[in-house]
């Protein structure tokens, strides 16, 4: 029973790693939190839904598809939202608020043209149920898990072994010191947030495949619980990430089985709260002191 | 540098001011600021007592008022509930209007707030002058914009507001939309009976006022039903995960799941539990009274129980007519919202051809005199609380269908 | 003037107060540089301490409402210090999670009607209308007894909006104000010049919080009831518009992107553009002039304060 509650909220913490990894890529190479990750993640499930609904694609193309209709969102931003703010040098306090206004913008587009209906997402995999021992997992959450691990390992590779991967770094360091070494650092940023959306909207295209539905304001709880998850896991901080979503997904589930739905919410903020007060750099950051600089 | 800003700050208030003034007829002369008093004659001012407001010739047409959530996230419901009143409206004037005016409504958008549904509100009766409005959508908007329509003498009808109180707010607020309190005996009554249900689980969302006091008539029936209830869950109407709470229910081996909330969320919380291998039945509270909930549950609902006031597929040939011109409209089947709104508008509409005037009191009068309406959601009277009285049906999903429960 | 005076426009321009109030909120936390999306907790702390008192203990008004200021106050002081150490986007994250805490909390608590929230809360207007009734006080100028009910309680609003912009004109002329200026501009070059930070921050906070529960009291008195629903993640957004747009280096600007915004709401009603209902886009509408206002001109509409390239909005 506490194995299957362990076993439920890895799954789920899977898919809030993959979105926290969304915010963490965007925020160590541009040091600003993308306030519209939640409704890239829903343009993601709403891409594949499309596709699989509308043109009885099957998962991976998809998926596939929707990570790259996330990624043009992605594109979308860059231009209209964060490269007109950089060329005139505010705080990134201007970022947030305007990706707030873009997320709005997106959310509620998406509201009107689903006339606020949520819609059905069902793909023939999604049936079926595997039992190991006394654990069980629906195929769909297999799916799930097994994707996510692939993409994290991915990113990880694409980080530590490819030229973008260096680039992508580089900037993260010192975006000066990177263009004085030849780097494209626009090109960069650019790469790195369709990077970041396209996770994002892999994590929504798994999530409206395990929950067989997807909505224009499902983006909403998984943007905040990201939120979370990053400031646990040390923003900026892939591994951090991955294990921030981890732990934020089985304390839900240990505290919906055994201390009241309620409250889920409030664990991912509660634990934000704590990790402020004792440890503000998250898990795995570097130093409080960067933080107090930032 | 500061003249210029002065200016343009003046510039853009008086343009504010223009934007909210604009956009809509100025109120009559006739009724400057005499109809906010209840009943009450006001002094020094056009009209007594309510007053003949929504059109004083009898030339123009009638004006009643709509307020639902037309935008953001619980739109949905909203813009059903647009639909069902359109169609009455049509309806209406197709044959001849009330009385012979043409009956218009006028629609504001609530979004679901508090705020935003008094100021609705306040438009339709002080700018706009209905004779009655219809909403808002939710109870906890009536509570806000209930007490203002009432204040003001004008009578406001509930068409999907359900939890216990809204009556209460004062002798101008109504409800067509049957109370959970008022379903759900029925619904736990005939299931427990049918199925020979001994233990139960009862399952909501914490977050959602109907869902709530949903499962606390459940538990209650469910006891008065002699039922052992073996176990409780909660969730937020929003979740679309429930592999939790499905471990730790079905764990107590209920023979029933008794869920409350709404249609997505009780869609994939059966979903998941057929995933998780639950053969038990399902019964539902309001929340289940959708089409979209087969559509996304598919074969996980087969066999789910719910009671409703709203039953598509009653051979009847208002209901006929009414699922006809919705579907040609809307592109689907109406729902329970889109239904209760239809009648509601057409209760209006029977409460002012009854009274034979555009009176607000006359027409508060008529509305509570309602008995025996037969409506699409069937036969309607309104009890001397002014809440609905009707039979609901209890019904089954079969072959992805709603059918009566035999 | 009954024309002018119809009960709708004075609820407009109640809840232009009402928001400007907000506003001004969180203009206050942003003088010293520190975004708060966490004023929506302390509104819905005002507005439950007002509503509480009023329906479980019967209390008045002149009790209700300075304590929907006092409670916010006390849990700004502990939130604020730990706070201090946050900066930029940690701050703003964590005053989000402090007002989704607020809420989710508000929203389990059975004792103030959990999901439901608490209703039939006493109206001012209706106390005052009764006042006026019993004191036998006939309306002039062709009013109704409602009309000159809601006008009072539009003017309180405006009062309590008209003292707050007073106390905080004042403040900022004042040493104060000087160190909140300091503050944002550089706050390790103040701390060297001997201010205290810890206190100026901490105090920005709570002078934040003591006005959006003060707003969230008169709402629970003007609204008949409140709900959890009505202090989430958008009201919070909604309350950074208004002072993004409106302009965030005067007390002002909060009071014009009140104005603004509900003007622009209100005047959208009635509009249709090809078929299409423009209030149905008026959330898209507001997106979209966070995102131009933000590009275009970041520190909001009204501004007196000379532009300084590199100075923080």
């Amino acid at each position: 029973m506490l194995l299957q509650q362990i076993l439920n909220g890895i799954t789920q913490g899977g898919t809030y790693a993959l979105v926290a990894l969304g915010y963490t890529l965007i925020f160590g190479v541009l040091e600003i939190i993308n306030m519209a990750h939640g409704e890239l993640f829903m343009i993601g499930a709403m891409v594949g839904w499309a596709l699989v609904t509308l043109f009885g694609w099957s998962l991976v193309p998809a998926l596939l598809g929707g990570m790259v209709g996330a990624a043009l969102l992605g594109v979308v931003l860059e231009f209209t939202a964060l490269r007109p703010l950089r060329r005139q040098g505010g705080t990134n306090l201007s970022p947030l608020i305007s990706t707030i206004g873009l997320g709005m913008v997106v959310q509620n587009l998406m509201v009107r043209a689903t006339n606020g209906q949520p819609l059905s997402f069902r793909v023939p995999l999604s049936e079926g149920v595997i039992r190991l021992g006394p654990l069980q997992m629906t195929t769909a959450q297999l799916v799930v898990l097994s994707v996510s691990i692939f993409l994290m390992v991915a990113l990880q590779w694409t980080l530590s072994r490819t030229r973008l991967g260096r680039a992508v770094r580089a900037v993260s360091e010192n975006p000066e010191t990177a263009a004085l070494l030849g780097v494209n650092v626009s090109a960069v940023i650019l790469a790195t947030v369709m990077l970041a959306a396209a996770l994002g909207g892999a994590a929504g295209v798994l999530v409206g495949l395990s929950f067989v539905s997807v909505s224009a304001t499902m983006g909403l709880p998984y943007g905040l619980k990201g939120l979370a998850v990053i400031i646990l896991g040390g923003l900026g901080n892939v591994k951090g990430a991955v294990a921030g979503g981890l732990i934020i997904g089985v304390l839900e589930a240990l505290t919906v089985a055994y201390g009241g739905a309620g409250y889920k919410d409030a664990v991912a903020f509660g634990f934000l709260f704590l990790m402020l007060l004792l440890r503000p750099q998250g898990l795995f950051g570097i130093s409080a002191a960067a933080v107090r600089r930032s | 540098m500061l003249r210029r800003m002065a200016s343009k700050v003046a510039l853009l208030l008086v343009s504010a001011m223009i934007l909210a003034a604009c956009g809509g007829a100025a109120p009559s002369s006739e009724n400057a600021g005499g109809t906010t008093d209840a009943p009450a004659a006001s002094q020094g001012s056009a009209p007594a007592s309510g007053g003949d407001s929504g059109g004083g010739q009898s030339q123009d047409p009638i004006k009643v008022g709509a307020v639902f959530i037309l935008s953001g996230p619980s739109s949905g419901y909203g813009i059903s509930q647009r639909a069902g009143v359109e169609l009455a409206v049509a309806d209406i004037n197709a044959a001849g209007g009330i009385n012979g005016r043409e009956l218009q409504v006028i629609f504001e958008d609530s979004q679901g707030s508090g705020d935003e549904a008094i100021t609705a509100v306040r438009k339709l009766i002080d700018r706009d002058e209905v004779v009655a409005i219809i909403g808002p959508t939710l109870s906890t908007e009536m509570f806000s914009a209930g007490p203002v329509a009432n204040d003001s003498g004008v009578p406001i009808l509930g068409v999907s507001t359900t939890v216990p109180g809204i009556t209460d707010i004062g002798e101008y607020v109504f409800r067509n939309s049957l109370p959970e309190a008022k379903v759900i005996p029925h619904t736990v009554a005939r299931s427990v009976e049918k199925f020979g249900i001994k233990r139960a689980a009862v399952l909501y969302a914490h977050d959602d006022d109907v869902s709530r006091s949903g499962a606390d008539i459940f538990k209650a029936e469910l006891a008065k039903n002699g039922v052992e209830i073996v176990e409780e869950a909660t969730f937020s109407v929003k979740d679309t995960e429930f592999g939790p709470q499905v471990t730790k229910v079905m764990a107590a081996n209920p023979d029933a799941f008794f869920i409350s909330t709404l249609y997505n969320s009780a869609a994939l919380l059966m979903v998941q539990a057929r995933q998780a291998g639950y053969t038990g039945h399902f019964i539902g509270g309001n929340g289940f009274n959708s089409p979209a909930l087969i559509e996304v549950g598919k074969d996980a609902v087969e066999g789910a129980v719910v009671g409703s006031p709203w039953f598509a597929a009653r051979s009847d040939a208002k209901v006929e007519k009414f699922v006809a011109d919705h579907t040609a409209k809307m592109g689907k089947g109406p729902d329970q919202f889109a239904a209760q709104a239809y009648d509601g508008m057409m209760l209006i509409a029977e409460a002012i051809r009854a009274a034979g005037s555009t009176d607000r009191d006359a027409v508060r009068d008529a509305l509570a005199a309602i008995r025996d309406y037969e409506g699409v959601t069937g036969r309607f009277s309104f009890d001397e609380n002014r809440d609905p009285v009707m039979t609901p049906f209890i019904l089954q999903i079969k072959d992805g269908k709603y059918v009566e429960l035999d | 003037m009954a024309v002018l005076l119809n009960n709708y426009y004075l609820q407009v321009a109640t809840f232009v107060g009402v928001n400007a109030l907000l506003g001004l909120s969180v203009y206050l936390v942003l003088s010293t540089g520190q975004l708060t999306l966490g004023n929506a907790g302390f509104m819905a702390l005002g507005a439950y301490t007002a509503a509480l008192l009023a329906t479980k203990a019967g209390a008045p008004v002149w009790i209700t409402l300075p304590a929907a200021a006092l409670v916010p106050a006390i849990v700004a002081i502990p939130l604020g210090y730990a706070s201090l150490r946050l900066r930029g986007v940690y701050l703003a994250i964590a005053t989000l999670g402090f007002t989704e805490t607020v809420r989710v909390l508000f929203q389990n608590w059975e004792f103030a009607g959990g999901a439901l929230g608490i209703k039939n809360i006493p109206s001012l207007g209706r106390m005052v209308q009764n006042g006026l009734k019993a004191a036998g006080i006939t309306p002039p100028a062709g009013l109704s007894h409602a009309q000159l009910a809601n006008l009072v309680v539009m003017l309180f609003v405006l009062l309590v909006l008209g003292l707050a912009l007073a106390f905080v004109y004042r403040q900022a002329a004042g040493r104060v104000g000087r160190a909140y200026a300091a503050i944002r501009i550089d706050e390790i070059a103040a701390e060297a010049m001997g201010i205290n930070i810890t206190y100026y921050k901490v105090l920005a906070f709570v002078q934040g919080a003591v006005l959006a529960g003060l707003a969230g009291g008169l709402v629970a008195h003007i609204n008949f009831s409140v709900s959890p629903a009505e202090f989430a993640f958008s009201r919070a957004v909604e309350m950074l518009t208004l002072v993004v747009v409106g302009g965030s280096t005067t007390p002002l600007g909060p009071v014009l992107g009140a104005a603004l915004l509900i003007g622009l709401s209100e005047g959208l009603r009635d509009f249709s553009l090809f078929g299409a209902r423009l209030s149905d886009y008026r959330l898209i509408l507001y997106g979209f002039l966070l995102m131009v206002v933000v590009a275009l001109r970041p520190q909001g509409l009204l501004t007196f304060a000379p532009r300084r390239k590199g100075a923080r909005a």
